[in-house]
């Protein structure tokens, strides 16, 4: 063997034992990957609220919320945090008449802007449509807040002093968030906290389901009533969707 | 001979032996502290007797544990997949997050943040 065809040789094999380690990176990892994405994908999880059933005067859904969830709250407006929130929506030239009690939570949009401006991709939409907040990785920028068009996300100024639910993180002070559907909870099969709560009173006002199934409680309701959703004409194709706004 | 005669003479060997000596005093000083002074390695309390066997083995926990928790991390938050470990599992086993955490973690001055949020709670030290 000659001096160049040594080298060359050499040079083959050195570069292949550097690049050996990266091959399970392009083969292994890809395809499993792809298959938990379509686990995810089979899901699009969306809200039906029906107002003409929603109570004027209960809370329960924000209870629930904030124990399962453990939520800010401070007492001081400044710094509560809402994932649900009740709103009082009066006629603008009537403001006297009692008005209509409108829950508002996060709207999962199809397009959320939220996410389009997070500038770590911390906030994502999941592949069964949930927009949710990958906490590790807010930097606490605040333009998910300035985005959101229905004021559905939130930011932590301070600390939450309660830790209700001990299973569930909290929060630490310098991040956003916002309603995730209680994610952890539908993973598991079960029903988000406020719509269990709502069940619970027998107001039955709010419904969960997947938007994928035309056989789900959901999709029976949007197809049997006229449904609709907040700022439509802003096109962020939001999934919940109201009865009787 | 006169200090000017020996530079004059032994410029080059001089000027090579000092900056020899510049140049490698970091490595020796930094090999020589770490035979010289013992740093004593923490110790961290184990487990009690009827767990024998983490969920990876010791050199790789000792060394990789947080890669562990970052992969765990991102498959549950990013895909929705709680597999059989979490963060909230090591405490079935390492009860105490002073005693086993934090000990080693103070020793070479790294402060964790994963307890704003995530619970680890304390035994109750009455009983």
């Amino acid at each position: 063997m000659d001096r160049r065809k040594f080298l060359k040789a050499s040079g083959i094999l050195l570069s292949g034992t550097a690049c050996a380690p990266g091959l399970p990176l392009l083969t292994g990892c890809s395809s499993t990957r792809a298959d938990r994405e379509r686990t995810l994908s089979k899901y699009k999880w969306g809200m039906v609220i029906n107002l003409e059933k929603c109570r004027p005067d209960c809370d329960a859904c924000m209870v629930a919320c904030r124990k399962e969830n453990n939520v800010a709250f401070h007492g001081d407006k400044r710094w509560d945090v809402h994932w649900i929130r009740k709103v009082n929506v009066r006629e603008k030239d009537s403001p006297d008449t009692a008005g209509k009690p409108v829950p508002l939570l996060c709207n999962h949009c199809e397009d959320p802007p939220c996410a389009q401006v997070c500038p770590v991709q911390a906030t994502y939409k999941r592949d069964d449509g949930i927009v949710i907040v990958d906490h590790h990785r807010c930097i606490g920028c605040r333009y998910c807040v300035i985005a959101c068009p229905y004021n559905a996300r939130y930011f932590n100024y301070k600390e939450n002093p309660d830790w209700p639910n001990k299973e569930y993180p909290k929060r630490s002070h310098g991040v956003a968030e916002s309603c995730n559907f209680c994610a952890h909870l539908l993973d598991q099969g079960k029903k988000p906290a406020c719509v269990e709560a709502c069940d619970k009173i027998n107001a039955k006002a709010l419904c969960h389901g997947d938007l994928n199934d035309p056989d789900s409680e959901v999709s029976k309701l949007i197809s049997s009533n006229p449904v609709k959703r907040l700022r439509e004409d802003l096109g962020t194709e939001p999934k919940v969707y109201y009865i009787g706004l | 001979m006169s200090i000017k005669g020996v530079w004059a003479t032994h410029r080059n060997a001089i000027i090579v032996t000092v900056s020899t000596l510049v140049i490698l005093f970091p490595i020796v000083y930094s090999a020589a502290s770490s035979i010289l002074i013992q740093t004593p390695t923490p110790f961290l309390e184990l487990p009690d007797e009827k767990y024998q066997e983490c969920v990876k083995d010791k050199e790789y926990m000792r060394f990789h544990h947080m890669d562990l928790l970052k992969e765990i991390r991102e498959e549950f938050v990013r895909y929705g997949n709680r597999g059989d470990v979490s963060l909230g599992s090591c405490r079935g086993c390492h009860t105490s997050r002073q005693r086993f955490c934090d000990r080693c973690h103070n020793s070479v001055s790294l402060s964790l943040d994963c307890f704003g949020c995530h619970y680890y709670p304390e035994p109750d030290t009455a009983s």
